[in-house]
Order: structure tokens, then C-alpha cells, then sequence
């Protein structure tokens, strides 16, 4: 494969075609497989041999990607071969190389295009519709979004694919790497809970060999699991190398708020290039209620007295700290639903319930 | 669309100006038609859509198949190779295509609960009865003729070059067929005489209710119902089931049954599958035109009687319209390639399965096989039906239907006399080919084939060559699945002028052909732009300058803000305009964010800090601290956590030390945990105009906090700790805020809310 002919390689595609082998054709077409790097293959005019062996609009779409690899472009070409229209694609993607911000949008309108031919495909028969495509469209759109930071282009996508009917018959592949955009999706938006259970699929469907799919779940499910009260253990972050997790987990599990400002500054860098910072930063919720909950333990009493949280947090460096304060952060607590109880202003104290005064962290929110 | 074709046929032909409604009514004759349709029909009412469907599919059914290559290919053939054209008068099959024949009891579910049983009889018995009745044989001949060339005119607007070419040889191999073949003349004499009445027919048809009324009653059904596999119905055979019919089919050319009551009924029900068989209306009205054409000739030259309708198999209805066409000219081939030994009688018939048998064999695979057939498969299947058809068939039958898929090609060059209409179609195909690949300049190996295929069919060994015509038709039908021409040039890879057409409006940025302006007024109109920007009404830079002083000192003094607005916008718009970029600019636009975040416009206010940052990374300014700051404060007016989350990647540790960016990063995080305490804090200390940029998210935060705190203290919350709290200044805003949430205080101490009872109102609020 690696030395073939141009020739050779034309009729292999024009057999691929016709024989039906999508993934062989798009093996073919792809970048990721040997033939790119054969350069009896880099043709820098490919049209006239392509013209030659190939129908329209095949001829069009392996000139172009024949010109690619001579343009040493790179981009996945996998089911390409259902989508006629992605040779546009390919020749943006290549004429992005130079300019990728600008770029990305235009790849996503093309995507776009794509897709919506694919998600109109209503006439061919469940076997080969066009819809099978529409999911690793809508990953690729995906893809593009989140870099470019349009979430909010993703809705009428994950609607269209919960409406469909394919949903749950698309390749596992294709569902881990939906679930997973999802999932991120729905963590930056707040919900964890629907956050957690795609997060979640993905995790546990992604194939045991891709460890750097694992780790890129992982990076998202591990700060919903925590809000959500689930630590995770050394073994696994170590497996994963996310040790810069262990600290900020350590730190929620203990209460220990200074710890966690700790870590989080320590890790800022990559936790923000993760887009995760902000989450994690809301694990001093979780870290407050814990360390509460210590301050409950140490003092055995369902009324705390307010000047015990105060001289606690004081201890873990919180700065400009006062009375108020404290008010305000158990108000949440409680509006939250972490502590059930009451403050009293007038005696200046918590008060807590007798029973279950710090419910598990998984049946609040 | 029905417009379009209107206009596509040529107007001089166009005789009866009468409207076809009318016409239809003038024809007694249908009249008994229709009650024989109604008796058919009654038995299936339940499958007749509400006549409002009517008019939609009667348009549609009208639409000439786009089929670009197959235009090309009638005519090169050479004419020997066609059988003769059967000149044979047939009942008009359209109508027959559009009434209900029982429903062969094999069909597997139908989905007809799902519509309405709508006025069964509405539609046949309604305004639009058919006017087939009335029309004579040599009408119909002239109406495929003229119909394919409308549907020609229409399809090929722009290719104008291409019709003339076609018409050319459409001549001259009418006159070579019309010489040779024996009915040729006949043919030719329709098509010179009956143009005009076929025209008129075919408009009519085109208004045909039934055919509206059918299309929308067929139950559309999630997958192709393969003729073959369908057992047969009532009757045994297709053999003269029609009552009455077949005499005249088959012997005068000129009194032709037309009525559609007339027809076998196993065709009937042939059609009813075909219909039953689509998924989209679209299928309706692809299976609708093409059942049209194949039964009208069927019906014409007589096969329709003796047609074993119940063995035929569906046309192919997954593909899209192009795939229909796109099959026959590939079937054109081989038919003709069959024609070979046979002579014109075999593969009428046999080329007609080939027709619609696209998927007939059975196979699951049918339908990919369409897209892209292997060679060998589809010709060796094509031959054994073609056997199994001339077995069974008559040969004059046989011979007629074969016909039927070149006219569909054929009829987009516009076909003439039925004879010629054939010839020309194989032969057209032929040349398309031909002249396809010429153009190309590919495969001149297969040019070569093709020339040599052509003669080679006539003399009736071309199978040899049937791979290349195998691609060639294969590629045509994927140029039309994909409703793309075939190229008529040689593949050039537009990669490196991809983005011309979107890059001379983008990429035309105005940047790159600056104009200057000239214009000396310091104020103007803001007016969106529709065009190009004309330098007369555009400030120069110099006079900006004092326009946005003057902007400036209008709003310090009267405080207008609509003024300042338009005034502002234009200006920004003349800089855009003249591809100013400069650090005037970046002024222009903190002067407009602030005034619009004066009044809290932030959509304009949004519109200055997107363009401020982009302007402030080549013109670094000393607000950029400001200006980034008021960007995280409203992202977090915006809760758009994502944009926040990359504002904080490109935060450089220098700008965080900026009192404006580090008090915002501090409100966001208090924001974020919900500290409202310090929220409130920093918010009454927000540095330059930051707090009107947090004024707009104030009530939402604070509306949160005091729900906080009314849930969380018991029983009482003194007024003064909420003011505090929610960063009131005096007590009697705070008060005003809280009576407006509906709050209530304790009667003996109204300095303490009652939480508890408040935490109810708040809550619905």
C-alpha cells in the first residue's frame, strides 16, 4: 500500500466504490492510513488521472485529497465517502492549515451543509440513509464548537439527535464521543446530573485501549462527580495520570479549604485549559459543607455557635473574613439544601437539625 | 412548477387556450370514466386523500425530471439497433396511474389508517375530471413527445447550446428511422400534426385531479415493495384482463380505449403497489411521472394487456428522481445491447422489466446496486428477465416495452413521434455518452467503446462493451442523484480559488480597497449599509475627530442618548468603511461602550467590546484593563461560563494586577460561590463604570441572596442586615426593594422580616 501506484491506488477507489466498502474507501481517503505518505501519490495536478478512473463527484473528492496529501494537509477523511460534499470541506480544511480561527467556522458551515443533507435523507432505506452520517457530523461539529466556543450551536444537534431514531444504533464509537461532547455540554451548563450519566457512558463504553479518550472523559467526570459527591481514588488518577486531581480531591474530601485554594492555584493553568477551573471552583461549596460538618462533629451540638465557623475558616486563610460573612456562606449552604438548619440572628447561631443535619452529598441537588 | 412547464412548452403549439378544467368538463366521455373509476375506487376509499391535496401534486407531477445526462445520450445511437416504434394507439395510462385499483391483498402493511379516509370519490368525480377520454392515440404519442420536450426546456434552461444540438440530431435521426423503420412515417406525421393537441393533453394532464387525488392517498411506506416479490394478485396473468381493451390496442392506431376504467386491472393494482411503494411525496411524484410515461406507452402499444402487471416490478422508488433516470439510460444499453440477436421484439418487453428491475432480482442489495450497479450483475440480470419477459410476453408486446425507459431519457430532449422517439432516445444516449466523455476528455478508451458499442449493438454482439457504458451510465445517475451535471470540462481542482466566491465578499474586507471619504458634515445618518459605501457620504478621518467631539459634548450636555447612539454608530460605520483601525478608532469605540453602558444598552455596549477586543490587539490601550473587565462582568451578566472560562486563559498575570480586571475576577468569583455578601461588597465598590455593567445583573443576584437568607434565618432578619447584605446604600431603597418582592415584617418589630412568611412571596416572585 505503501508504494503503490497512482494508477493502482485510483482502481483500488473506484472498487471500494463500487463495491460498497465505505470503510476501505475511506481508509483511502483518509489521512491517518500509510498511502499518504507515498509520494508517487503527492500528485500536485491529480485531476486528469482522477478524471480518468472515477465518477463524479468521486473524481473531484480524490484529486482533492490526492492534492492534499501532496499539500501535506491533514484531516480524517472516515465515512467521507458518504458525503460528497465533505470534498469542500477538504479543501477548506486544507486552505485552513494557514488561518485556523477563521477557518474552523467555515469547516462548520460546510459540516453543516452536510449534515443537513444527511439529516433530510428521508427517502433511502434505513441500511444506507445518509442519517447513519449524521452523528459523526454532528462529533465533528461538535469538535469545532467547543473550540470556537459556540455551545450554543450545539442544542438543535443534540436535539436532532434525540429525535432520532437511530440514537442508540449508531456506532459505540460514535455514541462515546457524542456523549462525551454532550456531557461537557450539559457540565458547562450547570446540569450536572444529565452531565454525570453521559460522562459517564462515555467513560465506560470508550474502548479500553483508548487511554487518551479515557483521560479526556475522566477530565470532565471527575469534577461532576465530585459535586456531585463521588471522590475519586489515587489509584485511578494515577492510572490516568491526573495526579493534579489528588490534591483538589484530597482537599474536598478533608474539608481542608486551604489545601484546595492550594491546588487550584497550583493547577490553574491547566485546569482553565481544560475548561474546567470554574467547576472546580465550585468545590468550595462542597468543601465548606465538609468543613462544617467537622465543626458540627468537633462540637457535638445542634447549636453552633457562628463564631466557630468563623475562627475555623480564619484558619484556613480565608481572607476579609467576618461574621456576615459566615452568615452568608451557610445561608447558602441551607438554601443549597447541604445543611438543614437555621440561623438565628438573634443568638448568632446555627442550628442545626437533629437528624441528618448534612445530608449526603448525592441526594442534594 | 406547473408555471414553469407552461412556459417551457413552446407557446406556439399551444392551441387550445382553453384552461384545462374546462376542457375537462367539455368531455362527456369522461364523465363515464369517472363512475367507472369512482366503482374502482369506492372499494378503496379509504386510501383517497382529501381533494386540498390535489393541487400541490398537480404541480408536482409536472416536473420534469432533472436529469441533465440523459439529454445527451438519445442520440448518437445508431438507428438500426431500434426496433421499430410500435405506432400501435394505447388508452393514455396517466389517469390509469391515478385511480385506486384494489389493493393487492400481498401487500404487506399499509399504513392507510393513518390517513384520513378522505371523500373517496371527490376526487375523481370533482372540477378536474381527466380529459383523457377524448384523446386519440396519435394525441398521446404527441403528448410524450411534447412533454419530454418541455420537461427538456425546463430542466435545461441554461444549456440552451445542448437543446439545439439535440434538436439537430433529433431531425436527422428521425429522418433516418422514418425511412427505415416501417412506421417511422407515421411517427413522423404525428409529430408534425398532433404537436399541438399532445401539448394541449398534456397540460391537462397535468391538472389531472386524479393524479393529485392518488398521489397523496398512497400510504407511504418505509420501504420499496419489489415487484417480483410480490405474489400475484387476483388475476393469474396481465393477459387482456381489461375489459375491452386489447382489440383496439393492439390493432388500429387510431381508436385506442382510452378510458382508464378500460385498463387491465392488474395494472391497476400495478400502479396502486407502485404508489403504496413510496416513502416521500417526492417518490409520489418521481413514481408518478415515470408510471405515467411507462403506461401510456404500455397502454399504447398494447403490452399493457399483456403484461403479467403482477410480476412487474416496482419502479425503483428509493432513488431519487434522478436514480429513475438515471437507470435508463444505462437500461437503454442494455436493451440495446440485447436488441442484438433478438431484433426489436424481445427486449421491448425485456427492457422495460430492466426499467424498474433495477431492484427486481430480489436482492436486498437492489438498492445499492443502483448506485453504483456492478457491471456484470446488473447485465447479467438484465438479460435473464429479459429472457424470462420474451418468453412469456408477445413479442410485439415485448418489443413495444422495452421502450418505455429510453422515453423517459428521451423525453427530456423532448421526444417527437413515438418511433422517433425511441430511436432517437437510444440513440441520443449513444452520443450523450459519447460526447459526455468527449468533453470530459476522459477515458478516450471509452469513447472509443462507446462508438464501437453502438455499431457493435446494432449488430446485436454489443455486450462485449457493456462495462463501459455500465460506468457511464452510472455516473450519470450519480451526477443526477446528486443533481450535479455531469462535468462537461476537465476536472480542474478549484482548491486554490475555493473561497473566491465567499472571499470577494469576506475576504474583500475593507481593508483591502480602502476608500477615502470626502465627506465634510461632522454629523450624519446612521443608515444601515445595502451597498457599496459612496465616498461622498463618508467623513474622513479628520473630520470624525471633531464629529465625535461634537457627539461627545451633545451627550455631556443633553444627554440623548438616541442622538448619541446614531451619531456614534455612524461614525464607527465610516471608520469600518475606510478601514480604520487605529488607536481614533479604539476611542471611538470605549466613547460608544461607555455611553451605551451609561444607559444600558448592552447589546450596542456588547457590540463595542467584541470590536474592542479585537482592536485593542493591535492598538494596545491604556483601558485595556477596563474594557477586559467590563468583559468578564458581562459574561457573568451573560452566564456564558464558556466565554469566561477562555477570558480567564488569556488573562495575563500583568492584566489580573489591574485594579479593574482583579475587582472583576474577585466579583465573579464571589459570584460564583454565591457569596453574596461580598458580591455586594465589591459591587459598591466597582471601580470607574463597572457597577452600571453589574447594575444590569444586580436584581437577578440579589432577588438570589434574599432567598438565601429569608430560607435560611429564623425566625426573624432584621432589615438593616439585608441592606447590608444586598449592598443598599440607604435603607429606603432597600425597603422600597424588599415591599416590591412582597416581604412582610413582624407587626410588633417592622424592623424584622418575617422570614418565613416572606420566604413564600419571595420565592414566587
Amino acid at each position: 500500500m505503501a508504494h503503490i501506484t497512482i494508477n493502482q491506488y485510483l482502481q483500488q477507489v473506484y472498487e471500494a466504490l463500487d463495491n460498497h466498502e465505505g470503510s476501505f474507501c475511506a481508509e483511502l481517503l483518509s489521512f491517518k492510513h500509510p498511502h499518504v505518505a507515498n509520494p508517487r501519490l503527492q500528485l500536485p495536478n491529480p485531476e486528469d488521472k482522477c478524471q480518468q478512473v472515477l465518477e463524479p463527484p468521486y473524481d473531484e473528492m480524490v484529486a482533492a485529497h490526492l492534492r492534499c496529501t501532496s499539500a501535506a494537509a491533514n484531516h480524517d477523511f472516515i465515512e467521507a465517502y458518504k458525503f460528497q460534499t465533505l470534498v469542500a470541506e477538504q479543501q477548506l480544511l486544507k486552505k485552513g492549515k494557514g488561518q485556523p480561527g477563521d477557518m474552523l467556522e467555515k469547516a462548520a458551515e460546510q459540516l453543516m451543509s452536510c449534515f443537513r443533507v444527511c439529516a433530510s435523507d428521508n427517502r433511502a432505506g434505513l441500511d444506507d440513509s445518509k442519517k447513519w452520517g449524521m452523528l459523526f457530523l454532528i462529533n465533528q461539529l461538535f469538535k469545532i464548537y467547543f473550540k470556537i466556543n459556540k455551545l450554543h450551536l450545539c442544542k438543535p444537534l443534540i436535539r436532532a439527535i434525540d429525535s432520532s431514531t437511530l440514537k442508540d444504533e449508531y456506532s459505540m464509537a460514535q455514541r462515546v464521543t457524542y456523549k462525551y461532547y454532550v456531557g461537557r455540554k450539559a457540565m458547562f451548563d450547570s446540569d450536572f446530573k444529565p452531565a454525570e450519566e453521559c460522562l459517564s457512558f462515555s467513560f465506560q463504553h470508550c474502548h479500553r485501549s483508548s487511554q487518551k479518550n479515557k483521560r479526556m472523559i475522566l477530565i470532565y467526570l471527575l469534577p461532576v462527580k465530585m459535586l456531585l459527591g463521588h471522590m475519586p481514588t489515587l489509584q485511578l488518577l494515577r492510572k490516568y495520570d491526573l495526579m493534579q486531581f489528588a490534591d483538589v480531591t484530597k482537599a474536598v474530601r478533608e474539608g481542608n479549604l486551604l489545601l484546595l485554594t492550594e491546588a487550584l492555584a497550583r493547577h490553574e493553568t491547566f485546569f482553565i485549559r481544560c475548561g474546567i477551573f470554574l467547576i472546580l471552583e465550585k468545590l468550595k461549596i462542597i468543601t465548606y459543607r465538609n468543613l462544617f460538618k467537622t465543626v458540627y462533629q468537633l462540637l457535638r451540638s445542634h447549636q453552633l455557635p457562628l463564631e466557630a465557623f468563623l475562627v475555623c475558616l480564619r484558619m484556613m486563610k480565608v481572607d476579609g473574613l467576618d461574621l456576615d460573612e459566615v452568615q452568608c456562606l451557610l445561608a447558602n449552604l441551607i438554601y443549597m439544601g447541604h445543611i438543614k438548619g437555621y440561623i438565628s440572628h438573634q443568638h448568632q447561631k446555627l442550628v442545626v437539625s437533629k437528624q441528618n443535619p448534612f445530608p449526603p452529598l448525592s441526594s442534594v441537588s | 412548477m406547473a408555471a414553469k412547464a407552461t412556459q417551457a412548452t413552446p407557446a406556439t403549439n399551444w392551441s387550445y387556450g382553453a384552461s384545462p378544467d374546462g376542457q375537462a368538463h367539455e368531455n362527456p366521455e369522461w364523465e363515464k370514466a369517472r363512475q367507472a373509476l369512482a366503482s374502482i375506487t369506492k372499494s378503496q376509499g379509504s386510501n383517497k386523500a382529501p381533494p386540498a391535496n390535489r393541487t400541490p401534486a398537480e404541480v408536482k407531477c409536472d416536473d420534469p425530471p432533472p436529469v441533465p445526462g440523459l439529454d445527451d445520450q438519445s442520440s448518437n445511437y445508431p438507428p438500426q439497433a431500434q426496433p421499430p416504434a410500435p405506432a400501435i394507439p394505447q388508452p393514455p395510462p396517466s389517469p390509469t396511474n391515478l385511480e385506486k385499483p384494489p389493493l393487492p391483498p400481498s401487500i404487506p402493511p399499509l399504513p392507510n389508517s393513518q390517513y384520513p379516509p378522505a371523500p373517496a370519490q371527490s376526487a375523481y368525480n370533482g372540477p378536474n375530471s381527466m380529459p383523457y377520454q377524448s384523446v386519440d392515440p396519435n394525441h398521446m404519442r404527441v403528448y410524450n413527445h411534447n412533454q419530454g420536450r418541455s420537461n427538456y426546456g425546463q430542466g435545461f434552461h441554461a444549456q440552451n447550446p445542448y437543446q439545439q444540438h439535440q434538436q439537430q440530431q433529433q431531425q436527422q435521426q428521425q429522418g433516418q428511422y422514418g425511412q427505415g423503420l416501417g412506421r417511422g412515417g407515421d411517427v413522423n406525421k404525428n409529430k408534425n400534426n398532433q404537436k399541438p393537441v399532445g401539448q394541449q393533453l398534456w397540460h391537462r394532464m397535468k391538472q389531472s385531479p386524479a393524479a393529485g387525488a392518488v398521489k397523496f392517498n398512497i400510504p407511504k411506506r418505509p420501504y420499496v415493495m419489489t415487484g417480483p416479490n410480490l405474489p400475484p394478485v387476483e388475476q393469474p396473468s396481465g393477459l387482456n384482463l381489461s375489459p375491452g381493451s386489447p382489440a383496439g390496442a393492439n390493432t388500429a392506431s387510431g381508436a385506442a380505449p382510452m378510458r382508464p376504467q378500460d385498463w387491465p386491472q392488474a395494472m391497476k393494482e400495478y400502479v396502486q403497489r407502485c404508489f403504496t411503494a413510496c416513502e416521500t411525496e417526492d417518490d409520489k411524484d418521481r413514481t408518478e411521472k415515470v408510471l405515467k410515461e411507462v403506461l401510456q406507452d404500455r397502454l399504447k402499444d398494447g403490452s399493457a394487456y399483456t403484461i403479467d402487471w403482477n410480476r412487474e416490478a416496482l419502479p425503483e422508488l428509493k432513488a431519487k428522481q434522478s436514480r429513475w433516470e438515471a437507470v435508463p439510460s444505462q437500461r437503454t444499453l442494455d436493451s440495446a445491447i440485447s436488441r442484438g440477436g433478438r431484433g426489436g421484439g424481445g427486449h421491448r418487453l425485456g427492457h422495460y422489466r430492466n426499467v424498474f428491475s433495477q431492484r427486481s432480482p430480489s436482492s436486498s442489495s437492489s438498492r445499492s446496486s443502483s448506485r453504483s450497479p456492478s457491471p456484470s450483475h446488473s447485465r447479467h440480470r438484465d438479460r435473464s428477465q429479459r429472457h424470462r419477459r420474451s418468453d412469456s410476453g408477445s413479442q410485439s408486446d415485448s418489443s413495444i416495452s422495452s421502450d418505455l425507459r429510453p422515453q423517459l431519457s428521451r423525453r427530456q430532449k423532448g421526444g417527437r413521434g413515438r418511433g422517433g422517439d425511441r430511436e432517437r432516445g437510444r440513440g441520443g444516449g449513444e452520443r450523450g455518452r459519447g460526447r459526455g466523455k468527449a468533453n470530459r476528455g476522459r477515458r478516450n478508451a471509452d469513447d472509443g467503446n462507446a462508438g464501437v458499442g453502438g455499431k457493435k449493438r446494432k449488430g446485436g454482439n454489443a455486450g462485449l462493451d457493456f462495462h463501459d457504458p455500465m460506468r457511464e451510465a452510472k455516473k450519470q445517475s450519480r451526477a443526477q442523484r446528486f443533481h450535479k451535471q455531469l462535468r462537461s470540462e476537465p476536472l480542474v481542482l478549484s482548491i486554490n480559488s475555493l473561497d473566491l466566491p465567499n472571499g470577494t465578499q469576506e475576504g474583500l474586507s475593507w481593508e483591502d480597497c480602502p476608500i477615502v471619504g470626502t465627506c465634510q458634515d461632522i454629523t450624519k445618518i446612521y443608515l444601515r449599509l445595502t451597498c457599496a459605501p459612496d465616498p461622498a457620504t463618508v467623513r474622513p478621518v479628520h473630520v470624525l475627530r471633531k464629529s465625535i467631539q461634537a457627539v461627545k459634548l451633545h451627550w455631556k450636555t443633553h444627554h440623548d442618548y438616541t442622538y448619541a447612539c446614531e451619531q456614534m454608530k455612524s461614525i464607527r460605520q465610516d471608520l469600518t468603511v475606510q478601514g480604520v483601525r487605529t488607536e481614533f478608532t479604539v476611542e471611538v469605540y470605549e466613547c460608544h461602550a461607555r455611553i451605551a453602558l451609561e444607559k444600558g444598552d448592552h447589546e450596542e455596549f456588547n457590540q463595542c467590546q467584541t470590536q474592542l477586543k479585537a482592536l485593542y490587539k493591535d492598538n494596545p490601550s491604556e483601558n485595556l484593563g477596563e474594557f477586559t473587565a467590563y468583559r468578564l462582568l458581562y459574561y457573568i451578566f451573560t452566564k456564558n461560563s464558556g466565554d469566561l472560562t477562555t477570558e480567564l486563559v488569556y488573562l495575563t498575570p500583568a492584566l489580573r494586577e489591574d485594579s479593574c480586571v482583579s475587582h472583576a475576577l474577585s466579583l465573579r468569583a464571589a459570584w460564583a460561590l454565591g457569596n453574596y455578601n461580598r458580591f455586594f461588597k465589591l459591587y459598591l465598590c466597582a471601580p470607574r463604570m463597572a457597577s452600571y455593567l453589574i447594575d444590569k445583573f444586580l436584581d437577578r443576584e440579589r432577588k438570589i441572596a434574599l432567598r438565601a437568607m429569608l430560607k435560611t434565618f429564623r425566625p426573624d432578619l432584621p432589615v438593616q442586615n439585608v441592606q447590608s447584605a444586598l449592598g443598599f446604600t440607604c435603607l429606603d431603597t432597600c425597603l422600597a426593594y424588599l415591599a416590591g418582592l412582597g416581604v412582610t415584617y413582624y407587626p410588633s418589630d417592622p424592623s424584622k422580616i418575617d422570614c418565613k412568611a416572606s420566604s413564600a412571596a419571595v420565592a414566587a416572585s
